[in-house]
C-alpha cells in the first residue's frame, strides 16, 4: 500500500474485553475475485428482483421509537412503492399496516410524523382505528357487498429493538432480533436510547441505493474524496468483519493515516475531537501519534463527571468510528458520543435515483435536557450542503450512476479493502438467486 | 565563497526536521559538528544518523524545552559534549493556535524562552573565546497578519527586538546576533503540508499570494540562515532579514 509509516494502532484485546461489543476479527469469507456487474445497479429487472427478493421479505428500519412516544403516534415512512405507517397503541405496543384507504386507494397520510385518534381519509372519510381496522364506512348501506371483508387494511409486522422500530413486510417474517444477529449484541452497549435526534435530513440522489451503500462501506475512498480526512483517522490500520449478512469495519479515528508523515502540530479535525471529549489541545504535551489513547484515557476518566456513561464501550469506541451495515440499507457510523446513520432507500422505479436518509444523534448528559427535535428536511443532491465529506461523497456518485451504464464498464473491479462491497453483493446474491447462487445469464 | 564554518561547533535546538534539520544539515555539510534536539528520542536518533554522513560530529538527545531545569541541565551538558558552541540556531516552536489562554505559554516557553535559555547558556563561551554568532529565527507572520491574532505572531515578534539588542550588547565582545524571518515554508510533515491537505482552499489563496506560486523550501530557509551564522557574514549583526520569496507586502526601508 502507498504508505510513507508504519504504524502500530493499539487496539483493545478482544480476550480482555468481553460481555461489550465483540472487539474480535471475523474470519474474512472467501469470496472470490470476480467482477460484481455493473447491470446490478442499472437494470430495471433487477431492481424488480431486489423488491421481490430483498425490500419485501427482509426487516426494514422504519424510524426512531422515541418519536412515536404517545398512543396515535405515528411514523409514514416509505419503502419502493409502498408507504407504511406504523403506530404507537393505546396499550404501550406498535403496529403497522399499508398506509392506503381500501375504498379508492388513497394515502391516508403523507410522509412524516404525526399523530392521529383515528385514521380518515380525506376524499371519502372512511376511517381506521390505530390499528389499521375499519371504523367508520360513510353511507355504508349503499354498499351492497359490504364493506371490505377483511375488515382492515393489511398488517404489516412491526419491531423495535435499540431505540429504532423496524417493520416487514413479509408475513412470516423470521423474529427481528434473529434476523439483525449479532448486532444487538454489537450496539446495546452504545445506548441509542440516551441519544437525541440532531440532524433528519432526506437527499433524493441520482444514483442506485446499492453506489451509495459502497461509498460507506470501503476506507480505500479516503484518500481519493477525503484528503483531509489523512490528518483525521487511520485509513490503513482497518479492521474489516464479514457476518451472515450484515458487516462492519473498525476505523481508528483522532490519529493521522500512515499515508502521510506524521506532523508536530496537531491537526485541526484532532484538535475538534479532543476539545468535544473536554481536553485542552493546548495544553497537551504529547505526541500527535499518542492523542487517540490519551482522548480515550482522558474520556475514561472524566466521562461520568460530563455525565456520559461509557461503561459498557472498550476504549478503542471511545475514539474509533465502529461501522455496521445492518442489510440490506442501514450504515452507521457508531461513536460513544453519537451516532450517525444513513439509510439507504430505492427510488420506487428508477434504478438511477435513491433516497438517502441522513439521521444524527447525539448522546445527551445525564440530567440534562434534551434538544428539540430538529425537523425534517427534503432536497435534491447539490441544493444544499450536508457538510464537507458528505458533499464529497454526494458530489462523486452522480458521475459514478452513469459510468456504470457505459458499454466499456463491465462491472465492479474490486480490492481487499474492498471485501465489504464484494461480501454485501454475495447476500444479495444469496437473497436473490439462493444459496445455489445465480445461474446461466443471471447477474 | 568560503563560508568559514569548516571546525565550528554547532547547536541546533529543533533541528531534526523542516527547517531546523536542513540548517543542521547544511552547517555539518560545510564542516561544523553538530549538536541536535527534539521532543522525541526517535526523531532525534534518526536525524543524528542522517546528519553523520558528512563525516563531523553529530550529537543529540531529547529534550522538553517546556521544562526549564530539565532543558538548562541539557544546555549545559549538551554544549560540554560538544566541546563548546561557536554557532547557536534556536528553531524550536510551540507553533500556532487561537483560543486557549495556553497557547500563551505554550509560546512564551518554547518560542521565547527556549532561545533565551539557550543564549544564556552559550554566551559565557563566546565571550571567552572573544566570537560566536546566533541567529534567531522569527516569522513573516510577526510583520504582517496570519491567522488571526495569536500567541505565536506576537512571542515570535519579540524575538526581532530582543534580537537587536543582544546584538548590541554583546557586538563588543565579537558576537553576533541576527534574525530571520522566513515566510510560509512547505516540507512533508510540516504544518503547511497538512494545511494543504486539509484546507486546500486557504492553501491556495496564500499560493497565490507567492509571487512564485509557491511556498519556500526548508533549504530556502537554512541558507540564508547559515549564511548569517557563519564567519562570512562577520559585518551583519542586529541585522533582521526577511526570507520568503516576496510573499510580503511590505518595504524594509
Amino acid at each position: 500500500m502507498d504508505v510513507k509509516r508504519k504504524v502500530d494502532i493499539i487496539r483493545v484485546n478482544p480476550d480482555e474485553w468481553t460481555g461489550g461489543t465483540p472487539a474480535e476479527k471475523a474470519p474474512d469469507p472467501d469470496l472470490g475475485h470476480d467482477l460484481i456487474a455493473a447491470a446490478r445497479y442499472t437494470s430495471a429487472d433487477f431492481m424488480q428482483k431486489e423488491w421481490d427478493h430483498i425490500w419485501s421479505k427482509v426487516w426494514l428500519l422504519g424510524g426512531r421509537s422515541d418519536d412515536i412516544k404517545e398512543p396515535g403516534d405515528y411514523i409514514c415512512t416509505e419503502i419502493g412503492k409502498e408507504s407504511i405507517l406504523i403506530v404507537r397503541q393505546h396499550d404501550g405496543s406498535v403496529k403497522g399496516f399499508y398506509n392506503v384507504c381500501l375504498h379508492r386507494g388513497n394515502k391516508l397520510r403523507p410522509e412524516g410524523l404525526g399523530n392521529a385518534e383515528e385514521f380518515r381519509c380525506m376524499y371519502h372519510h372512511w376511517a381506521y382505528d390505530l390499528d389499521g381496522q375499519i371504523t367508520k364506512i360513510p353511507d355504508l348501506d349503499t354498499f351492497p357487498q359490504g364493506g371490505p371483508t377483511c375488515g382492515r387494511i393489511p398488517e404489516v409486522k412491526v419491531a423495535e429493538w435499540g431505540s429504532f422500530v423496524w417493520f416487514t413486510l413479509n408475513p412470516d417474517p423470521e423474529p427481528l432480533e434473529d434476523y439483525l444477529d449479532p448486532i444487538p449484541q454489537h450496539l446495546a452497549p452504545y445506548h441509542f436510547e440516551r441519544m437525541a435526534w440532531t440532524r433528519d435530513i432526506t437527499v433524493e440522489w441520482d444514483c442506485n441505493w446499492k453506489a451509495s451503500i459502497d461509498a460507506f462501506n470501503e476506507s480505500y475512498h479516503v484518500q481519493g474524496i477525503h484528503p483531509q480526512l489523512k490528518w483525521y483517522l487511520d485509513d490503513i490500520n482497518i479492521q474489516i468483519d464479514c457476518y451472515e449478512r450484515h458487516s462492519r469495519y473498525l476505523i481508528p479515528f483522532a490519529t493521522v493515516s500512515p499515508r502521510v508523515v506524521l506532523p508536530s502540530a496537531i491537526p485541526p479535525a484532532i484538535a475538534e475531537i479532543m476539545i468535544k471529549a473536554g481536553m485542552d489541545p493546548a495544553d497537551y504535551d504529547g505526541r500527535v501519534s499518542d492523542i487517540r489513547r490519551d482522548v480515550q484515557k482522558f474520556m475514561r476518566a472524566n466521562g461520568k463527571a460530563r455525565g456520559k456513561d461509557y461503561s459498557e464501550l472498550n476504549d478503542d469506541q471511545l475514539t474509533d468510528d465502529y461501522h455496521y451495515l445492518i442489510f440490506p440499507n442501514v450504515t452507521l457510523n457508531t461513536h460513544a458520543d453519537d451516532l450517525m446513520l444513513f439509510r439507504q432507500r430505492p427510488h420506487p422505479t428508477d434504478p438511477d435515483k435513491m433516497f438517502y436518509d441522513i439521521w444524527m444523534f447525539e448522546l445527551v448528559p445525564e440530567g440534562e435536557e434534551w434538544p428539540e427535535r430538529p425537523p425534517h428536511r427534503l432536497f435534491k443532491h447539490g441544493d444544499k450542503s450536508i457538510g464537507q465529506v458528505l458533499d464529497q461523497d454526494a458530489f462523486n456518485l452522480p458521475t459514478v450512476q452513469k459510468g456504470m451504464h457505459s458499454s466499456a464498464f463491465q462491472g465492479l473491479w474490486l480490492s481487499d479493502q474492498e471485501l465489504r462491497i464484494r461480501h454485501f453483493h454475495r447476500v444479495i446474491s444469496d437473497y436473490i438467486y439462493g444459496h445455489n447462487g445465480p445461474g446461466e445469464g443471471d447477474i | 565563497m568560503d563560508l568559514g564554518l569548516s571546525g565550528k561547533k554547532a547547536l541546533v535546538i529543533g533541528g531534526a526536521r523542516g527547517i531546523g534539520f536542513a540548517v543542521a544539515e547544511l552547517l555539518a555539510r560545510e564542516g561544523c559538528d553538530v549538536a541536535i534536539t527534539a521532543r522525541s528520542e526517535d526523531s532525534v536518533k534518526e536525524a543524528v544518523a542522517n546528519l553523520r554522513k558528512y563525516g563531523t560530529n553529530v550529537i543529540g538527545s531529547p529534550v522538553n524545552v517546556m521544562k526549564a531545569e530539565e532543558y538548562k541541565a541539557w544546555l549545559t551538558d549538551i554544549i560540554e559534549q560538544l566541546g563548546g558552541c561557536d554557532v547557536l540556531v534556536p528553531i524550536t516552536s510551540a507553533g500556532g493556535g487561537v483560543g486557549s489562554e495556553k497557547y500563551w505559554t505554550r509560546a512564551f516557553e518554547v518560542d521565547v524562552m527556549g532561545p533565551v535559555r539557550a543564549a544564556e547558556a552559550v554566551l559565557p563561551g563566546m565571550t571567552e573565546r572573544g566570537s560566536g554568532s546566533i541567529v534567531l529565527i522569527a516569522t513573516t507572520s510577526a510583520g504582517e497578519a496570519m491567522g488571526g491574532p495569536q500567541a505565536y505572531n506576537a512571542m515570535k515578534a519579540s524575538l526581532v527586538t530582543w534580537g537587536k539588542q543582544m546584538a548590541l550588547t554583546h557586538g563588543k565582545d565579537g558576537i553576533r546576533v541576527n534574525v530571520v524571518s522566513p515566510g510560509p515554508v512547505e516540507f512533508e510533515g510540516g504544518n503547511w503540508d497538512m494545511i494543504k491537505g486539509t484546507m486546500e482552499k486557504f492553501y491556495n489563496s496564500l499560493i497565490r499570494q507567492q509571487p512564485t506560486g509557491r511556498f519556500g523550501t526548508p533549504e530556502e530557509i537554512a541558507r540564508a540562515i547559515v549564511f548569517l551564522a557563519s564567519p562570512a557574514a562577520n559585518w551583519c549583526n542586529g541585522s533582521h532579514l526577511v526570507v520568503d520569496g516576496g510573499f510580503t507586502n511590505r518595504t524594509h526601508f
